[in-house]
């Protein structure tokens, strides 16, 4: 993936920049906003990852000219700004995710890889399939091997989600804030035992084990290799 | 100031008033007079110069109130009748001024000291008649006058004076009394108000939102005072514990497995000050309150139900269950984050603090126009002492310190709560615990 970092603190910069890299990605870097701007209107990027605060033209500013010059590049905010009302402010600016710092890298990456999937289908497909499982997101039912799952809502909403991120790494913050839409940390383990409670329907039983946890990072829904 | 406005404008009013009081009377005696002096020539017309001489003189000795002065002057100038002293031929209006020679008699000249009225006017044949009247009356009617303006004048100003000084002094007052307080307030004492005479006029509307005004900066400086507190106090700890722990891994060699285990440890330790660090700083915000114009509608049934449904699992697995009670379309205004945070804390709290066995419910009705939501458990409860603490930030009850978790759960709640204008009830489930949250009506 072709990736743009703008971020003017050189620590970050270098740590992402080059984890991203070692994840086999290309990373170009920009440290103040309006070599930021410059760098986004022209090249092709899949990402862009903007810090908030920059020297120059600040992040939200940068993100608004963007959107305003028609750039569809799905956009993550990292920012140490973690109020409720700046994570409404960065997504109504045009960005698509919101990071607070500090963060681990493994979110980053699968936030990342999360917003860079292949451009939007052109239908809303109502199915979606990995191996024998299958889901039908106007019917809300899944089946797996023909047999329904007999999945409750909160349930089939976590497995479309997973779904929808086939083959990627869905970190523990982004289920959260995605399927339950809770935007903080909970007490409890809620996520683990509602994913463990659903791999039991879609995976005890059958053939073979298509959610994987994985380890530091989260969860992952794919065929066996 | 105004005293002197009002003064001045006043003193021009009886200067006019004066002014005019004389000229009537003026006009009065010059009038009377001027029909005198006709009377008298109708006389000489009638029965001649005799009967114009005999006219005079009765006129002269008839009741001397007022006094009266005549008199008359042949064509040569030679006195005929009359007692005024040598004057000169002046047709019109005159007035003499004192001393006037006043002839009683053969050779009993007198000087009158007040000024005298005069009239006079020549007749046909060259005799010249000249009627005069006492002109201390206009005098003593401008004393009178004048005395009565005095006094008239110095009781206004007076009563100008002194109640201006009445009234401002009250107001004067009331403006010290808002000036002490701010002062005091300047000085650190937060909790002085201005005292408000309900009187409903615009100084105590003043005074009201003045007060209001103080009581939302009490607000904000008691969260930002509550903030420091809590940083300081609740943060040290665990920054300790991590600096010990590195600093143990330091004191000798060790694997590098060991290594590994203590940089795990410490990542942990720091995430865990990070967590408590955020929830400080989301309480805070909560509570200077600038999210309610964010605020929209929010299925609050939805909200329940989605909640009970996602911490199904969770208490099962702590042998716990859950059920709810939900009216549907439960709607209320505000910040379904919020709520949703709230919430959840509500039923944590009771799967984390309660023992195996426990049911925990989750309630919402609508009880005519508000809403009322409620999580109970029929666990051990909490003892009615605490009640009022466990709103308190990172109080956390002794029997529960041996499980996970800050205290911070509660406080949040009624942040939100307090934030959403929902008022917060804690009571006996008997048995178990109940948070109650009524909602307005949106």
């Amino acid at each position: 993936m072709k990736i743009l970092l703008v971020e003017d603190d050189p620590e970050t910069a270098a740590y992402v920049s080059g984890s991203l890299k070692e994840h086999g990605n290309a990373v170009d870097h920009a440290a103040d906003g309006r070599e930021g701007l410059i760098l986004a209107a022209a090249g092709r990027y899949d990402v862009l990852v903007v810090d908030r605060m920059l020297p120059g033209l600040d992040g939200l500013a940068l993100v608004k000219t963007v959107r305003a010059a028609g750039v569809k590049t799905p956009i993550l905010f990292l920012t140490t700004r973690s109020g409720i009302d700046d994570r409404v402010e960065g997504l109504e600016a045009g960005g698509d995710d919101y990071l607070v710092k500090p963060f681990a890298f493994s979110e980053l990456l699968a936030r990342v890889n999360a917003l860079s999937r292949r451009p939007p289908l052109a239908e809303e497909t109502t199915r979606l399939r990995v191996a024998d499982l299958e889901i039908d997101i106007r019917l809300r039912t899944a089946s797996r091997a023909g047999q329904d799952l007999g999945l409750k809502p909160m349930e089939f909403r976590l497995l479309e989600f997973l779904m929808r991120n086939a083959g990627r790494v869905v970190t523990r913050s982004m289920l959260l804030e995605k399927v339950w839409e809770f935007h903080f940390d909970p007490r409890t383990n809620v996520v683990e035992t509602n994913v463990s409670r659903l791999r039991s329907k879609v995976d005890r039983g059958f053939t073979s084990e298509l959610i994987h946890t994985v380890r530091g990072a989260g969860y992952s829904l794919r065929a066996p290799k | 100031m105004y005293a002197v406005l009002f003064a001045v404008s006043t003193s021009l009013l009886f200067a006019v008033i004066y002014w005019i009081a004389c000229q009537a009377l003026l006009n009065q005696i010059q009038d009377g007079l001027a029909r005198e002096a006709s009377s008298l020539a109708d006389d000489q017309q009638s029965g001649g110069m005799n009967e114009l001489i005999r006219s005079i003189q009765e006129r002269l000795a008839a009741s001397d109130l007022p006094p009266a002065y005549a008199l008359l002057l042949d064509a040569s100038g030679r006195k005929l009748t009359g007692n005024l002293g040598e004057l000169a031929r002046v047709e019109g209006f005159m007035s003499l001024s004192p001393p006037v020679k006043v002839v009683r008699g053969l050779d009993n000249e007198e000087d009158y000291e007040h000024a005298v009225i005069a009239f006079g006017r020549t007749l046909p044949d060259g005799t010249y008649l000249l009627v005069g009247e006492d002109g201390n009356r206009i005098d003593e009617a401008k004393e009178a006058i004048l005395r009565a303006f005095s006094w008239g004048l110095a009781t206004t100003l007076f009563l100008a004076v002194g109640g201006g000084m009445l009234l401002s002094s009250g107001f004067l007052r009331r403006i010290e009394v808002i000036n002490r307080t701010t002062r005091a307030i300047v000085a650190g004492n937060l909790d002085d108000r201005v005292p408000n005479r309900a009187t409903g006029d615009e100084l105590d509307q003043l005074v009201a939102n003045f007060n209001a005004m103080l009581d939302r900066i009490q607000v904000l400086m008691e969260s930002l005072r509550q903030v420091s507190s809590d940083i300081a106090h609740d943060l040290r700890s665990p920054l300790h514990r991590l600096r010990q722990r590195l600093e143990g891994a330091r004191s000798r060699t060790r694997t590098v497995a060991e290594y590994q285990g203590v940089l795990d440890s410490a990542i942990a330790d720091a995430d865990n000050i990070l967590s408590i660090f955020s929830a400080i700083l989301a309480i805070a915000q909560i509570e200077t309150g600038n999210r309610r114009f964010a605020f929209a509608e929010v299925d609050l049934s939805a909200v329940v139900a989605d909640i009970a449904e996602a911490y199904g699992a969770v208490a099962e697995d702590q042998g716990q269950t859950i059920s709810s009670a939900l009216a549907p379309g439960g709607a209320v205004r505000g910040d379904r984050a919020l709520l949703t945070q709230m919430l959840v804390n509500l039923v944590e709290n009771a799967i984390r603090h309660c023992p195996r066995q426990t049911h925990i419910t989750l309630n919402l009705e609508q009880d005519q126009d508000d809403v009322v939501v409620s999580v109970s458990d029929n666990g051990p409860g909490i003892p009615q002492e605490e009640w009022t603490n466990v709103f308190r930030r990172f109080y956390r009850l002794d029997s529960s310190r041996s499980t996970a978790g800050f205290g911070l759960g509660l406080a949040l709640v009624k942040a939100v709560a307090d934030l959403h204008g929902a008022a917060i009830e804690i009571m006996d489930a008997q048995p178990g615990f109940r948070v109650r949250l009524r909602f307005p009506a949106s």
